[in-house]
Parts: C-alpha cells; sequence; structure tokens
C-alpha cells in the first residue's frame, strides 16, 4: 500500500514539474463554459429531485480528440473519458451499457470529430436501449487549434435526420445553459436524443470582428464583497503584523469564479485581461460580488445584435 | 443458480467461430461488439441471436439460448448499428472501462498487484483485489484491425482499466473473400503490443477464450484470439459440458472516476507507456510462462535426449496432434529431426523467454524449428531476439508459411512439418 501511495505522489509531482502548463482552453473559450453548464446542470437536477448523498444522479462526461482534450487534465476534474478520434459518443454508449442506472453519459465532440466518426454519433440515436445527450463544440469560427478548415456543418439539417432534436447554444451564457442540461437530464432518462450545439467559441476570434465593427465591448466587475478580495486584505494583515504565520495561509479563500469559468482575468483580478465573454454575468458567485459593465458576448455572438445593442 | 450454469449441449458440432462464442459465454461476457466480415461473421451472429436482436436460427444458438434465458444471463450484442470496426472497438472500450465490482486474486501476488494497480484509484483497497467490470468481447475480421487501430492503441493507454477485453479476428491469410491476405498476429503482438494467441482447434478454442479472460483481465491488459479462414468455419465434435462463469456476468454495474487514467492525453500516458513496455510486458511473460498449460498449451518430448526443439502453432498445431496417436509419423518425426521436443503453442506474443531459457539449457537444445502461418514470422523473430540478446547457444529457423493455403491446394501441415 505504501507503495501505490508513493507511486501515485511522485507523478504528481512530475506533473507539475514537466508540464507547468498543463492542456488547457484558452481564457476567452467557450468550450469550458459549456462544459462548466454540464456539470452545473447535474447539481441542479439532483436538488430539483431533492436527491442527496448516495441516491444523487452522477454526470460522466466522456469526449475525444479536439478541444474536448484540452479539458481533460486530471486536475480539473471536467472530463471523465478521453480515447480516441470521433469516438466521444460511440465510447459514450459503452459506458452506458457498463454503468449503473443512476449515472448520465454526456458526450462530447468538436464538429470535426463529429464529422469523422458520423456514424458513432449515427449509433448513439439508433441505440435505443438509451437516451443520448451529445454536446457538439462548433468550432467554425476559428477553425480549430490545428487551424484545419472549418467544415460549417449544418447541424440543422443533419441533426434531425440522424434522429436527434437539435439546440442551439451561446457557450456564454452558463446560467441559462445550467438550466438547460438540468432538463436535459429529464429527456436523457426518457431515452430522448439530444444534440447540443454549442456556437461561437471563442472571444478573441469575436472580440476581433467587435472591434473591426466598432464595438466597445464591456469588462468584468468585482466588488468589495469578494471573498478572495476580503482574504487578500486579511493576508495583507497577516504580512504586517504577524509575517511568520503568513506560510500557513492559503492564498485564496474561493477562487470559485476563475476555476469554475476558467477566467484570467478574474483569477488575477484584473480586468484588463477580460476577453467580455461575459460568463461572470451569471456565473452564481456564493458572494454576489460579480457583475459586469457594459456589452458581453453573452448577449449574443452576432455582430449586428451586438451594435444593436 | 451454480447447478443451472452447468448444462449439458449434447452431441454437438461447433465452428471455430461458435467455439469462440461459446468460450466468451462460458467466460461471462456481457457486452458484445463487432463488425461482421467473412471468416468472423459467425461469431458475432451467434451473440446476436443469443441477445434476441435477431431469431434464433441453429442447434447451437437453440440450446444455448435456452440455457442463457434459464439462469438470467446479461448480454447485450451490437452488430447491426456499429458501422465500422473502430466504432465497435470503441464502444467495447467504453463498456470495459466501467469498474464497480471486486475479484479476489488468482494469478497476481500482493506485489505484482502493486505494479498493475498501484497508481489507480483502487490502490487504496487493503485486500488488493481486483477491480472487475463487464466482460467484453469485440471481434471482425483482420482487415478491421487497420479500422480500429486507433482505438486499439487507446486500449494499451488505458490498462489496466481495459483487463476483461477479449478481442477476435478472423484472419483471411486465404484472400478468400478480401482484397488483401493480412496477417494480424503483426498487428495485435508487434504494433499494438498486447497478448495476442493463434487458437488451433475449434475443439479447445473455447477453453482457450475462457482462461484467457479469467488471466488477462487480473492483468489489466485486453487480449486477443486469431483463427485462421479454415478454422473459422470448419466444424467439429466438442466436449458436450458447458459451464457459465455467473458471478462474472452478473458483476456490479458502475462507472469509476479516475480521469488520471481514462483521459489519454500526454501528461496522462508519457509515464504509463514507458511502465508497460519496461515492467508489465515482462510481467506478462512471466504469468503466461506460469500458466503456460492454463492457456491450453503443452510440451511434448519423443526420445529422451531431445537436441532438437519445434515450436508448431495454429493450424500447424492442430495438425501434429495426429502424431500423438500415429507411430508412423512419430517414427518419421524422429527420423527427421531424431529426439526432439515440441512446444504445443497458442501464444504468439508475448513469447514467456525464460521458459525457452530453461528449456535451452536444460536439455541442451542446438537447434529450435517455429512452425507458425502468416507473413509475419512473430514467433521467430521473438525467439531470434531471445536467442540474441541472451547469447544462447541455439540456432533458430523460421520453418513458416506466409499465407494460408486454400482447400484445393491439398496442403498438409503435417508433411510441411515432416518433409521440410
Amino acid at each position: 500500500m505504501a507503495l501505490a501511495q508513493s507511486t501515485a505522489l511522485k507523478n504528481k509531482t512530475k506533473d507539475e514539474i514537466t508540464y507547468l502548463r498543463p492542456v488547457s482552453n484558452c481564457t476567452g473559450c467557450g468550450d469550458t463554459k459549456v462544459s462548466w453548464s454540464v456539470h452545473e446542470g447535474m447539481r441542479r437536477f439532483n436538488r430539483k429531485l431533492g436527491l442527496k448523498g448516495k441516491d444523487r444522479y452522477e454526470l460522466i462526461y466522456a469526449a475525444d480528440r479536439g478541444c474536448g482534450n484540452l479539458q481533460g487534465y486530471h486536475a480539473y476534474g471536467i472530463v471523465d473519458a478521453i480515447f480516441c478520434m470521433g469516438s466521444g459518443a460511440i465510447v459514450g454508449d459503452g459506458i452506458k451499457e457498463s454503468c449503473s442506472e443512476k449515472q448520465i453519459v454526456v458526450t462530447a465532440s468538436g464538429d470535426g470529430a463529429y464529422n469523422f466518426n458520423i456514424s458513432g454519433i449515427k449509433f448513439a440515436a439508433k441505440n435505443k436501449r438509451f437516451g443520448a445527450i451529445n454536446v457538439i463544440y462548433n468550432n467554425y469560427n476559428i477553425r480549430m487549434t490545428g487551424g484545419q478548415i472549418p467544415l460549417e456543418t449544418d447541424f440543422d439539417k443533419e441533426g434531425p435526420a440522424l434522429g436527434f432534436d437539435i439546440i442551439h447554444v451561446n457557450p456564454f451564457r452558463v446560467d441559462d445553459n445550467a438550466e438547460l442540461f438540468k432538463d436535459l437530464y429529464d429527456r436523457y432518462l426518457k431515452k430522448e436524443k439530444v444534440m447540443v450545439i454549442a456556437d461561437g467559441v471563442c472571444v478573441l476570434d469575436m472580440g476581433k470582428d467587435a472591434r473591426n465593427s466598432g464595438v466597445k465591448m464591456g469588462r468584468m466587475v468585482r466588488s468589495e464583497e469578494c471573498l478572495d478580495l476580503k482574504f487578500a486584505k486579511e493576508r495583507e494583515r497577516v504580512a504586517m503584523e504577524e509575517p511568520e504565520k503568513l506560510k500557513d495561509l492559503p492564498r485564496f479563500k474561493c477562487r470559485l469564479c476563475g476555476i469554475g469559468l476558467r477566467c484570467h482575468a478574474l483569477l488575477n483580478n484584473d480586468p484588463r485581461q477580460c476577453q467580455a465573454c461575459g460568463s461572470c454575468l451569471q456565473f452564481p458567485c456564493p458572494a454576489n460580488a460579480l457583475s459586469f459593465e457594459g456589452i458581453s458576448f453573452s448577449t449574443s455572438v452576432s455582430i449586428p445584435e451586438l451594435i444593436d445593442k | 443458480m451454480e447447478k443451472d450454469s452447468v448444462f449439458n449441449l449434447g452431441r454437438m458440432r461447433l465452428s471455430g467461430n461458435q467455439a469462440i462464442a461459446r468460450g466468451a459465454l462460458e467466460a461471462g461476457v456481457r457486452v458484445t461488439s463487432a463488425y461482421p466480415g467473412a471468416p468472423i461473421s459467425d461469431l458475432q451472429g451467434s451473440f446476436e441471436q443469443l441477445a434476441g436482436n435477431i431469431s434464433k436460427k441453429n442447434a447451437f444458438t437453440n440450446k444455448v439460448g435456452e440455457a442463457l434465458e434459464r439462469v438470467g444471463y446479461q448480454l447485450a450484442a451490437h452488430w447491426g448499428t456499429t458501422t465500422n470496426e473502430d466504432n465497435s472497438m470503441a464502444l467495447a472500450l467504453g463498456a470495459v472501462i466501467c469498474k464497480a465490482d471486486y475479484k479476489k486474486r488468482e494469478f497476481l501476488t500482493e506485489q505484482e498487484w502493486d505494479l498493475v494497480y498501484g497508481d489507480t484509484v483502487f490502490a487504496q483497497d487493503e485486500e488488493k483485489r481486483i477491480p472487475v467490470g463487464s466482460r467484453v468481447m469485440c471481434s471482425f475480421k483482420h482487415l478491421g484491425g487497420n479500422t480500429a487501430a486507433d482505438a486499439l492503441r487507446v486500449a494499451v493507454n488505458v490498462v489496466p482499466y481495459t483487463g476483461g477485453l477479449g478481442l477476435a479476428s478472423g484472419d483471411d491469410r486465404q484472400g478468400t473473400s478480401s482484397q488483401t491476405m493480412q496477417d494480424n498476429k503483426v498487428l495485435y503482438g508487434f504494433h499494438i503490443r498486447i497478448p495476442t494467441l493463434e487458437l488451433h482447434s475449434p475443439r479447445t478454442a473455447h477453453s482457450t477464450v475462457k482462461n484467457c479472460y479469467r488471466l488477462f483481465e487480473e492483468l489489466g491488459v485486453p487480449f486477443a484470439v486469431v483463427m485462421n479462414y479454415d478454422l473459422s468455419y470448419r466444424e467439429v465434435s466438442v466436449d458436450p459440458v458447458m459451464a457459465l462463469d455467473m458471478a462474472a456476468n452478473q458483476r456490479r454495474k458502475g462507472f469509476t472516476r479516475d480521469p488520471k487514467h481514462l483521459v489519454t492525453i500526454g501528461p496522462h500516458i508519457r509515464a504509463r507507456e514507458h511502465r508497460y513496455h519496461s515492467k508489465l510486458i515482462p510481467l506478462f511473460k512471466t504469468k503466461i510462462k506460469e500458466n503456460f498449460e492454463f492457456l491450453g498449451n503443452r510440451m511434448a518430448a519423443f526420445g529422451d535426449k531431445p537436441k532438437v526443439m519445434l515450436v508448431v502453432n495454429g493450424p500447424f498445431r492442430e495438425d501434429f496432434e495426429m502424431v500423438h496417436n500415429d507411430p508412423t509419423l512419430r517414427e518419421r518425426l524422429n527420423r527427421k529431426y531424431g529426439d526432439v521436443l515440441v512446444m504445443e503453442t497458442d501464444i504468439v506474443f508475448p513469447q514467456p523467454d525464460s521458459l525457452f531459457e530453461e528449456l535451452v539449457s536444460k536439455h541442451g537444445i542446438e537447434k529450435i524449428y517455429v512452425f507458425e502461418e502468416g507473413y509475419g514470422r512473430v514467433i521467430y523473430l521473438q525467439l531470434l531476439d531471445l536467442v540474441n540478446q541472451n547469447q544462447l547457444d541455439v540456432k533458430v529457423f523460421d520453418r513458416s508459411i506466409p499465407y494460408e493455403p486454400r482447400i484445393y491446394e491439398r496442403f498438409s501441415y503435417i508433411d510441411h512439418i515432416m518433409n521440410i
């Protein structure tokens, strides 16, 4: 047993040293926002049903190669299984065969993986034994991490043809999306098939378009009620008055928003790093300390709409 | 339950495909996936009938189907909707990684258990039990292995979660119904590097498959069984008593979260890939040696002072069985090779190195002749490597044939052994 523990510890240390920047989505990427909503939706689903402890439903999140695996680093605890290209949906159906009835499987693919293995997606639609929630990161506007040509798939035509109900979401509307997923888990248990298309996922790209169109985007604002800001003041006081105790204090008190949304502006408390995605607008901050000034991409991912606002 | 799970098939002839299906059922396999293609289609066809997806069409599925129903056997079969081999393999991967039950250790010592399971979420188990879930069988023809190679290779990256996964490959080395005569032992053995066996007879295939599940599930690694075209279809009389492992079939279902293992990204897999090649494959070799006969292999000596050793595999092995019952053939064998030690083996990869070293030093073996089918020469190349690395004073000769002869070629494997 001692061997097992020391092995795990050693690997963890090696992880941290070797991979100072673990694979991760960019700050303003909508993919992580969707994943956050998927997890938050499950929490709300359990609350809605009044389930606690072992009675709760559990989320199994299976993704595949591409943007999905940027969220796969184990410390994030976002994704549970990532195997080969295009395998998200079909691996998810394999998991459904062997997981418990209290586990709900959500699968995720990029639009490239969707086209790579459309037959696997089709299998999920045709498999009558289980429901299916398949999230598609529709990267039509950033041409994927490898710069591949965008496929501009017409999901509104292809999805119903395969057997899916199609729902488009703005990834930055995390609160709305969490509510959506809360309802989708109900539909999953009724063996319905739903494909959630997360459109327009890069705020850098959208920001450029917005600037070129003369739209001035807003900025995140964090009030003095923020638990981390309060704690930072406490740390300052300890540093001044009792410096010997400083090493025993944690660096942060909450950080829920920064971790949940993967936002560098929130993590560093620096509004200049804000890309105006607007997720923080809807983030359920425990101290209600987050707000947003001006317009954000959570309002719309369409430039004409932003201009109108 | 246990009494019901043993039943008599009666007098029955089974093809190689049906024999593998029987072995999987006896092992308690719960999920099967496949993409059909000659010569392996009948394997999943049997599962489809037994799972109730299509009607039962032959004596085997009728008889076994009744028994499965009686004991409440759980079986899910996916054929109609898996649209290619990659999908069937990915589905099998998803089904096999769910581990929510335990079984006691049967083959591993505590130290070996640490090596296999020490960095998983199960490492805290004080009894060092084996985490288990659904046993899964995935099958496709030889060329399907190319389509499925992406998912196949990933199966190695998530060891030990893929323990309990069996792959069956129907190798059309005749080119009877395929565009090429690929030797999949190269794919599974040398490229994917998972335990690979070439089954030599429909008569014994079921017990080999069943025992492979028992051993390799505990080692946490998938295994592959390969059968050639002729053996896949040829029907022979079989042992009528069929015993189902219902404990394995009725295991608790559930997915246990371990993203460090089940998310295959660079930071997670690099250390494990190294460990697989440097630590786990040597462990597999040790376990294969320890369980050599358990996996259906045997040694036979013809004469008191053998200086020559034959390694007979696959269809060569099936024909070689005639030597045990035919004095004329034994005489021809001794005339050809003198006193001879014969390893009748299904193991293709990895070869149990230390067993060969022991045999060579114990008997003073000077020559080893390897008889295998297919262009891969997988056994021969491993033995050559062993001899070179350990500087053994023994010569290894390749006596393989690079393809499977068609029936009208009137090829006799035993003649090939005796006359070469």
